[in-house]
């Protein structure tokens, strides 16, 4: 079975169109230590390019990335 | 407090560099009418001078006369002039990234000073000092990062496609239908935004007029634009410019959005220093243009509930495309109602220029929205339309935090809709 994900923090995203998935990850993102771990699940198609690539450009990091049904949810790590 | 005196040279070496004709014709004009006091919906709804379009741009007043004056360099007090502080860039700052670039100040302007431009060059000092909007560069970065890692996230992309390709075929009934990417030698290259509702109405207006066209793995927003980084911007337009160069496409197609549109068809050229082997178009032309053309045919009038139409500032004010929209709405809806003041006049909805993206100015675009929900009162409709994401996003949010009862749509969803209803049933 498949190790836990710790999650300090998890995001509805549900309905939000781009940018508002990105600016809302990027506003939350300093409410969790550095090592902490945000759930953010969004429906947006959109986010699945959008998001990693904001987490490349921040220097922060996916974990894990699924799709179940119309809902993509986002592990994601602050890094710095 | 004064920022360091290396800072302080880049900022005035910077400042040098933008003053043009442009620039000193603005800065000495302003006669302090105050008509733009009434113009900004900004300064109407909070009545803080900080939102008077004439003290946005008296902040680079000061620090030109400052710098660039021999009486404000002498007695500063005297003549107006400020020294760059820490306090001075963060006023500039609140007044520069607050601004939606409606331009309505402009248009009323007797002058026709354009606040926004001047703000472009408060946003080049303000990028240079290191104080640039921290979201709306993360934004931008992240828009290029996509571009460099572009193989990466085409799988992704591809996949996401073939779901919304699947409702195409269920919606127009054609299991052939196809929601076509880096197709060369199409007629069009369309450029959607991120996610699919801006890509399935178009797929189907596109598949009934059978249109030859490819869809672009770009979106078009642009917030380097908003940030007011011109590196940025180019870099980010430059990846659908590339794309549609190396397809060899006739015609660029921006989707609804605003200043997307504005970005292709006004500045790329010049940033880039070259001419386009395409047309720059937006879909609202293109769709007017299939309905002149008898490509396509709209079920008429089959929208029973009245409709108002709100007026984007970056197409209607600022390109001028105030007909084709009312052609098109005119002819799914039985009662079309205006709103007042419209067309060059009409009010912004509070949320352009980047606003929307900025979380700081939530409360601020909800109040300063305030115009804009009473004109919709006004007009007693019931469905709103716009074809600019910015404005139907900040209408979404003043419907439900000023409980207006109304629906949003583009145009594009207006038009596929009437597409797909037999016309029996309209």
């Amino acid at each position: 079975m498949a190790e836990e994900i710790k999650v300090d923090l998890e995001l509805n995203l549900k309905g939000l169109l781009c940018p508002l998935p990105m600016v809302r990850v990027s506003q939350n993102i300093k409410n969790v230590p550095v090592g902490g771990i945000i759930k953010a699940t969004a429906t947006d198609p959109g986010s699945l390019a959008d998001i990693p690539s904001w987490a490349k450009s921040t220097g922060n990091e996916i974990l894990k990335s699924e799709r179940i049904g119309p809902e993509i949810i986002f592990y994601i790590k602050r890094i710095k | 407090m004064t920022v360091d005196k290396q800072t302080e040279e880049k900022l005035i070496a910077l400042l040098k560099q933008k003053i043009n004709r442009q620039l000193l014709y603005y800065l000495d004009i302003c006669a302090r009418c105050a008509i733009c006091r009434d113009a900004c919906h900004q300064y109407v709804a909070t009545k803080d001078v900080h939102y008077l379009p004439a003290y946005r741009a008296e902040l680079i007043r000061r620090i030109y006369k400052k710098y660039f004056t021999r009486t404000g360099r002498i007695i500063p007090s005297l003549y107006e002039g400020k020294e760059i502080t820490d306090d001075l860039l963060d006023e500039l700052y609140k007044v520069t990234y607050a601004c939606t670039g409606c331009r309505r100040c402009m248009f009323y302007c007797p002058f026709s000073i354009d606040t926004t431009w001047v703000l472009s060059v408060a946003k080049t000092i303000l990028i240079a000092a290191g104080k640039g909007s921290p979201i709306l560069t993360e934004l931008a970065d992240a828009a290029i990062e996509k571009g460099k890692n572009i193989d990466l996230f085409k799988g992704i992309m591809l996949d996401i496609l073939k779901d919304t390709e699947r409702k195409l075929q269920e919606k127009v009934g054609d299991p052939k239908a196809t929601i076509p990417v880096e197709k060369e030698d199409s007629n069009l290259l369309y450029v959607a935004l991120s996610g699919e509702h801006t890509i399935l109405p178009a797929a189907i207006i596109f598949h009934q007029a059978k249109e030859n066209w490819t869809l672009s793995l770009f979106e078009a927003s642009n917030y380097g634009y908003f940030l007011g980084d011109t590196a940025k911007a180019k870099t980010i337009a430059q990846r659908i410019v590339d794309e549609a160069k190396r397809l060899k496409v006739k015609e660029v197609v921006v989707t609804e959005c605003g200043h997307a549109h504005r970005v292709f068809k006004f500045f790329y050229e010049s940033w880039a220093k070259e001419k386009y082997p395409f047309q720059v178009s937006s879909i609202l032309e293109i769709i007017h243009r299939y309905l002149k053309e008898g490509r396509i045919n709209l079920n008429s009038k089959y929208i029973k509930e009245p409709v108002t139409y709100h007026d984007p500032c970056q197409i209607g004010r600022n390109y001028g495309v105030f007909a084709e929209p009312r052609d098109i709405i005119s002819q799914v809806s039985a009662d079309f109602r205006e709103m007042n003041p419209q067309r060059e006049k009409n009010w912004c909805c509070g949320a352009g220029g980047g606003v929307v993206a900025q979380p700081d100015l939530d409360e601020f675009r909800i109040k300063t929205g305030e115009l804009k929900v009473k004109q919709i009162r006004q007009t007693g409709a019931k469905i709103v339309v716009s074809p600019c994401e910015n404005c139907r996003l900040q209408i979404e949010t003043l419907n439900e935090k000023y409980n207006l009862g109304i629906r949003i749509s583009s145009i594009m969803d207006l038009v596929a809709y009437s597409l797909l209803i037999p016309r029996e049933q309209s």
